[in-house]
């Protein structure tokens, strides 16, 4: 299919002589031999495809997909070897030193890794694949500028473009996907702008390098580079550890495009037809983990509901906190005086939040309060809170003052928000908490025409459940306007010098949080462990049809082995055993499946999800190991959640459900999960891996 | 023109090909397929062998030779480690050995 071809026609020949090596040219036919020559290369060129499209086919089937692997591989290297025997090389050294550098370090990673590492290992591929592309599209360019149609070059910067792009993008992914960046998405003030300003730059050196004089355009070149490098890790950074999946399904994506353009350049139909093959490849699968997270494409690149999920996961301290409230509520009765009660509902207020935002003004400069300020957030961290400073514009008496003041007492600056981006998350916030503001709070600002504030933009502190005022007095402020906020029902003034008032606050707090810890202790004795054991191994040993459905928690406890291990006992018991694999479980699409088959499970007994769920209504027992959202019946009874409408394993249906994930928290979607509720659940908690350990044990114990 | 044609239906006929071989694949073997795609996507490799074909200048040689590296470094891991995890899904009877 290819007849590689360096330049077109008129070029080539040139070259051809220069490079003592025969050239082909389709356009320029004279003699009969050429008519065969080109006969015979189209036939080569097709069995290449032929043999790639032959070994991709093979994939259909578990047991041919080893063949079909080493099928492809043999028809890349017959496409290597048909160049080599049509053009020959000049740099043979150079071309075998860099193929034994290559080989010898991807050979050695592949064999190296661990079967949990795939994802990473992946994705620096990928990045290793654009780092080519870009590189081989910029030796092209160089070198043919001047030869080169307008086509080939505007691929030539494509291929630059999305090669580079998907160089720094995997390396982010990478990092990630291998802990050593953080999981949580990293997002800059007015980071979609950003994106789309740098999309812009690059769109403009494309059209820029079409055009400039040659001398200049290799610096404009190196310049595409360099913004694409920059885009792939600005686009990257704010995707969330556990969005990799779809990141990296869209990561092999472009690796495909940029090969496919990289085609273009040099008109070798070979590139084309494996990049596009690669790139409808990553396109399908994409979709696939799109589909199976409930989640757009475009919410995923976009994350702005990260406001409504993150508080959610704080949902466990929530319930300890609400215990806790109880208690503090039975400590409180004997107190008296209405200022002590002010404290007490305030500091309960903040036990019971999950979303805390502070707002300060100058007021907390003033009462030198920041340093107990951020000796109170460190507290509500600490008891596993989001916190985060709202810093209006005109806080304080310069601009970004409050910046600096909190920055002094050590506060982490990405806990500093801009107006503009934490006011809309005022909404989901439970504890608004204002020191020493007054009109950059003041809702008559926006609720009331004519006053001397009207239409100021505000922090919208109004909005939250809850808020707590440590201002001096309940005066007016600078303005002169009354702040209606102070005589909302939902609000708690504590007045008087903000530094006391923190400090009480923050004795509050202390004063009935071991309680709170000790109470949760107390859930979860262990006694009560054995007592779950001892059910889950009865439901067990009776089962007759078990179904395990294995997640990312598994893989993270490394727990594959142990659960396996556990599944053959259960087998030489007599049970029919099998695993029901969500598309999305772990990290890549198709993780799960790679883990236990590591673990040497059969993989007759992998079954995918739609295949099982209407089996799950005849299953005994279903045993959950590290998976949550998967198994989420809210994905299917509840509307409005980030799940509603998720496909889910069906794991409810069963007559026994076992449980065994590392705690009752919700999920990466941050949605309670309803199964944990469920009568006929058994909550076995804590690592995986000795919890499998514990259910064989018994198990054998019992037999 | 008649090229460039040429070019962008090869590209849509093998996206298309591409497209329905690969929705049919078992989500069971979608690690693998995005291995193995990964390591076909670094057919760059042919596209800096015939850079090497003709007389290049020492700029082209040295970022050539990067590209050769990276590409052979995907090409050959993700072959490799794709064969790696195949091995490891078996069947107990009468399946593939290994």
């Amino acid at each position: 299919m290819s007849e590689t071809r360096l330049f077109p026609a008129e070029e080539n020949a040139s070259f051809g002589k220069k490079s003592g090596f025969p050239s082909l040219q389709l356009f320029v036919l004279h003699t009969e031999s050429d008519t065969k020559k080109v006969t015979m290369n189209l036939f080569l060129d097709f069995s290449v495809t032929g043999i790639l499209i032959l070994g991709i086919w093979m994939f259909r089937w578990p047991h041919r997909a080893k063949f079909g692997n080493l099928t492809a591989a043999f028809a890349l290297t017959c496409g290597a070897a048909l160049i080599l025997y049509r053009n020959g090389t000049m740099h043979p050294y150079i071309v075998l030193l860099s193929l034994a550098v290559g080989s010898f370090a991807g050979y050695w990673v592949a064999k190296k890794i661990t079967m949990i590492q795939i994802p990473a290992m992946v994705a620096f591929q990928h990045g290793a694949g654009g780092v080519a592309a870009f590189f081989l599209s910029l030796a092209e360019l160089m070198r043919g500028a001047q030869h080169l149609g307008t086509m080939n070059e505007i691929s030539g910067l494509f291929g630059l473009a999305i090669g580079s792009l998907t160089f720094s993008g995997s390396m982010i992914a990478g990092g990630k996907l291998s802990n050593k960046l953080g999981q949580t998405p990293r997002i800059f003030p007015r980071h979609t702008l950003l994106v789309m300003i740098n999309l812009a730059c690059i769109v403009v050196l494309i059209i820029a390098a079409l055009y400039a004089p040659m001398g200049i355009r290799i610096f404009l070149y190196i310049l595409i580079i360099f913004m694409s490098v920059l885009f792939g890790i600005i686009f990257s950074v704010r995707i969330g550890g556990a969005d990799m999946p779809v990141l990296i399904s869209f990561l092999n994506a472009t690796a495909g495009l940029a090969a496919a353009f990289c085609g273009m350049i040099i008109e070798n139909k070979l590139l084309i037809s494996c990049g596009a093959t690669v790139a409808a490849s990553g396109s399908i699968l994409t979709h696939v983990m799109c589909r199976a997270m409930n989640r757009s494409l475009f919410r995923v690149f976009v994350p702005v509901e990260e406001s409504v999920r993150k508080p959610a996961v704080n949902n466990e301290q929530d319930r300890l906190a609400g215990s806790a409230e109880k208690e503090a509520r039975h400590q409180s009765v004997g107190k008296n005086g209405e200022k002590d009660d002010d404290f007490q509902k305030a500091a309960e207020i903040a036990r019971k939040a999950n979303k805390v935002i502070i707002v300060p003004g100058y007021g907390m400069a003033v009462a030198q309060a920041q340093f107990k300020v951020i000796d109170l957030s460190n507290k509500l961290l600490s008891m596993g809170k989001d916190v985060k400073f709202a810093i209006h514009p005109v806080a304080g008496r310069m601009p970004g003052h409050m910046n600096v003041l909190l920055a002094e007492a050590g506060v982490d600056y990405d806990m500093l928000e801009e107006m503009d981006t934490v006011n809309p998350e005022f909404r989901d916030t439970d504890f608004s908490l204002v020191i020493g503001a007054c009109d950059v709070v003041n809702p008559a600002a926006i609720e009331t025409d004519g006053s001397p504030i009207s239409g100021m933009p505000i922090l919208l502190a109004h909005e939250s459940k809850h808020v707590v005022c440590c201002n001096m007095d309940d005066k007016p402020g600078y303005s002169g306007v009354r702040n209606p906020l102070y005589e909302n029902s939902n609000t708690v003034l504590l007045l008087g010098d903000a530094k006391e008032s923190i400090g009480q606050l923050l004795e509050n707090l202390s004063e009935t949080s071991p309680a709170a810890e000790e109470s949760s202790v107390r859930d979860n004795p262990q006694d009560s462990k054995k007592e779950l054991l001892d059910s889950a191994v009865t439901a067990l040993s009776s089962a007759k049809k078990i179904i395990i459905i294995p997640g990312y928690g598994m893989a993270l406890a490394q727990a594959q082995f142990k659960v396996v291990e556990l599944a053959s006992l259960l087998e030489s018991m007599g049970a029919e055993v099998r695993f029901a694999i969500h598309p999305v479980a772990g990290r890549m699409p198709g993780h799960m499946n790679v883990l236990l088959a590591e673990a040497e499970v059969d993989y007759d007994k992998l079954c995918e999800m739609d295949e099982i769920n209407s089996e799950f209504s005849q299953t005994d027992t279903v045993l959950v190991f590290g998976a949550c959202d998967v198994v989420n019946p809210a994905a299917m009874d509840t509307k409005g959640t980030p799940i509603s409408g998720m496909p889910i394993l069906m794991a409810h249906d069963a007559k026994n459900i076992i449980v065994c994930n590392f705690d009752a928290k919700p999920g990466y979607s941050g949605v309670e999960n309803t199964l944990y509720e469920n009568p006929k659940t058994i909550m076995v908690l804590g690592d995986a891996a000795s919890t499998a350990y514990d259910l064989t044990d018994a198990l054998k114990a019992r037999n | 023109m008649t090229n460039l044609l040429l070019m962008a239906g090869v590209f849509l006929f093998s996206f298309v090909v591409g497209y329905f071989l690969i929705s049919r694949i078992p989500t069971l073997l979608h690690t693998p397929l995005m291995s193995m795609t990964n390591a076909i996507s670094a057919v760059t490799i042919l596209g800096v062998l015939i850079l090497f074909s003709v007389a290049s200048t020492r700029t082209e040689q040295i970022i050539g030779s990067v590209a050769f590296a990276m590409a052979a470094f995907n090409l050959v891991g993700g072959f490799a480690i794709t064969d790696r995890m195949l091995r490891l899904f078996k069947k107990k009877e009468g399946g593939v050995e290994e």
